[in-house]
């Protein structure tokens, strides 16, 4: 008997954005990266088009990080002292994007100054040739005085700036702006919230195309259906026209699943639960997944193993489409 | 339209202050403006008042009756402070606001509204709180709250459901559901029993200068399912024109012809189009705008009428 599948028909889509900027462009990157443009919900590849899949970004820091699971430290080791061979290193381990995350202190403890995060960018930069995000340290005043003096020195590279959010986001949108660069916009798990960051955004004149969103999340097991939601109501959202919604969504599954008990503690925990190591692969594998499934267009993750699983469950969904068409 | 004055609430700083210093001029003066303005009762939002309302209660029914004769709504949830205010009470049948489906109060509320001969406004939240679905809530109030109030013996004219109004701002998808609970309640019961809302909690955590826009459309659009009775700022001279609009139908200006086709298209179950609008005249755009916002069509933010 045939069966008559629904489909739902949206008249809108999201944006198409370009991460990173050939020679030809202004850049130096040997490859760009182009997320979004679907009109259809996540792999619903009978509605419409999922004609970029999403893709992975490895996050790195511009030295030892302090609080990094012991795990995440020791597969990193060989190069975990100089972001550009961490970056080289995240660039084989399959990364399609590489987040370099600065830190507020240097390997002295005092504070990260421009010229040193400027040195760390250009050096990995000089390491791949993969776009770059950069995000700042998450304190205001530190992210507004380095990403300014980093997006200055890579003018044209089309870099995405993070991270913007409502309490600060004026003077990282404008140096984006100066220095053809892209911005990160986070909000707190909030549709509404999410949505009026991207006008007062674009109300500075920012053009849309060069705003990624980060509606942030929570790990499994640690609120991720309350992001779940809220990706899949901004998404809805986008495909209904909505176009202050209508930006690729960036979330930083790496970050939140290393944050998790389950990933963080080795010792003092049920002999049920398992390997440690394989556990906490798990847990970052399955949190960034189910971010691809709610409409997640770039996933930041932390360990190699997590990206090899959440690249080729990408690879399988994005090939059933040859299933339906 | 039967308001209820809203004015006289806690949440206001000279409320809170003119209560500390018990400043009777100040309640009777903002009590007669509510009234002339056309409010048909009055709100008294005091707060809980764990620890003096057995003094409050009967202070504030004393000064506010001194001066108008309309009924007293008492919103609180303190029982034996209300209670302390409804002996007090010399002049119109007053108003509890409110009991839930709340077991605990569900219990004691209607026991006193039938003791005090009030009316109750009973809200349809039960114990794991408010549903979402209109459905839903209509349930609340036929299982539970239509039935109590017939089993204390208080007349069902004397019962007010408030199918509870929610905030476009974080709670968006509430405000659709609201005006379809208004729409089914009035079959819910035969006698059906009258219905009021909260209209300004539709703009709580709005930016100020956008809430009288929205709480109006929302009141034109709950007046299309039949909505007579409301919670409301009697001082909002806007909202007050545009419920005399849709009122008496008058057709005599393009916003009032616009908030009139949205009433009626609304209680037609329409869809509210583009071709209702004039997108020359920026009131009418800030009004669509409003709508679909309303309806969960577009997702709410701070900034949505310079989108």
């Amino acid at each position: 008997m045939p069966v008559e599948v629904p489909k739902e028909k949206w008249p809108g889509s999201v944006r198409t954005i370009t991460l990173g900027a050939l020679p030809s462009e202004g850049g130096t990157r040997k490859r760009v990266v182009t997320v979004g443009g679907e009109t259809a919900m996540p792999f619903m590849h009978f509605e419409g088009e999922i004609p970029n899949p999403p893709v992975v970004a490895i996050e790195i820091k511009d030295r030892k990080p302090d609080d990094w699971s012991p795990l995440l430290l020791e597969t990193w080791k060989d190069v975990i002292d100089d972001p550009a061979q961490w970056a080289a290193a995240a660039e084989a381990a399959g990364a399609d994007l590489i987040v370099l995350a600065l830190s507020l202190t240097n390997r002295n403890g005092e504070p990260t100054s421009p010229d040193e995060a400027v040195a760390s960018v250009k050096a990995v930069l000089r390491a791949t040739g993969l776009p770059l995000i950069v995000f700042g340290p998450g304190q205001a005043e530190a992210d507004n005085a380095l990403l300014v003096a980093v997006s200055e020195a890579t003018k044209g590279e089309r870099l995405a700036l993070g991270i913007c959010e409502d309490k600060n986001y004026r003077t990282i949108v404008a140096t984006a702006m100066a220095n053809d660069h892209l911005v990160t916009a986070r909000t707190p798990m909030d549709v509404n919230l999410a949505k009026q960051l991207n006008i007062l955004i674009s109300d500075m004149g920012l053009p849309l195309d060069r705003i990624l969103m980060d509606p942030t999340t929570g790990a499994l097991g640690y609120g991720i259906e309350y992001g779940f939601s809220v990706m899949e109501r901004l998404r809805l959202a986008a495909l209904q026209g909505d176009k202050m919604t209508q930006l690729p969504m960036i979330v930083t599954p790496g970050f939140e699943a290393w944050k998790a008990k389950e990933s963080k503690v080795g010792e003092g925990v049920p002999a049920s639960w398992g390997d440690w190591l394989n556990r906490a692969i798990n847990w970052e594998t399955l949190t960034a997944l189910t971010l691809v499934e709610s409409g997640a267009d770039i996933v930041v993750l932390r360990h190699p193993e997590s990206v090899k699983r959440v690249k080729a469950a990408i690879e399988e969904l994005m090939a059933a489409k040859s299933l339906v068409s | 339209m039967y308001i209820i004055g809203e004015n006289i609430h806690i949440i206001s700083e000279k409320v809170k202050e003119a209560l500390k210093e018990r400043n009777a001029k100040f309640f009777q003066e903002l009590a007669v403006k509510q009234v002339e303005a056309g409010a048909k009762a009055l709100d008294l939002n005091l707060g809980p008042r764990k620890a003096d309302g057995e003094e409050v209660f009967p202070w504030i029914v004393e000064t506010v009756e001194a001066v108008v004769d309309v009924p007293l709504s008492f919103d609180s949830t303190n029982v034996v402070g209300i209670e302390a205010g409804l002996k007090k009470v010399t002049k119109a049948q007053p108003i509890i606001n409110s009991t839930s489906a709340e077991p605990e109060r569900l219990e004691k509320v209607p026991l006193l509204a039938k003791k005090y001969n009030t009316k109750l406004i009973a809200l349809t939240m039960g114990k794991s709180g408010i549903p979402v679905a209109a459905d839903d809530r209509v349930n609340i109030a036929i299982e539970y709250l239509i039935p109590r109030a017939l089993e204390v013996g208080l007349p069902i004219e004397d019962l007010i459901i408030d199918p509870l109004v929610l905030t476009v701002s974080g709670c968006q998808e509430y405000c659709p559901e609201l005006i379809e609970a208004i729409r089914t309640l009035q079959f819910a019961w035969d006698p059906p029993p009258a219905i009021s809302v909260g209209l300004s909690n539709v703009s709580n955590a709005v930016p100020r200068e956008n809430r009288p826009l929205i709480n109006r459309v929302y009141c034109a659009m709950l007046m299309g399912v039949g909505l007579k009775m409301m919670i409301a700022d009697p001082l909002d001279q806007k909202l007050r024109e545009t419920i005399r609009i849709i009122e008496e139908r008058d057709e005599s200006t393009p916003i009032g012809r616009l908030y009139l086709r949205i009433a009626d298209k609304i209680r037609d179950m329409q869809e509210i189009t583009p071709d209702d609008i004039d997108f020359d005249d920026p009131e009418q755009v800030a009004v669509w705008k409003t709508v679909q916002i309303l309806l969960n069509k577009v997702i709410y933010a701070d900034g949505y009428l310079d989108q």
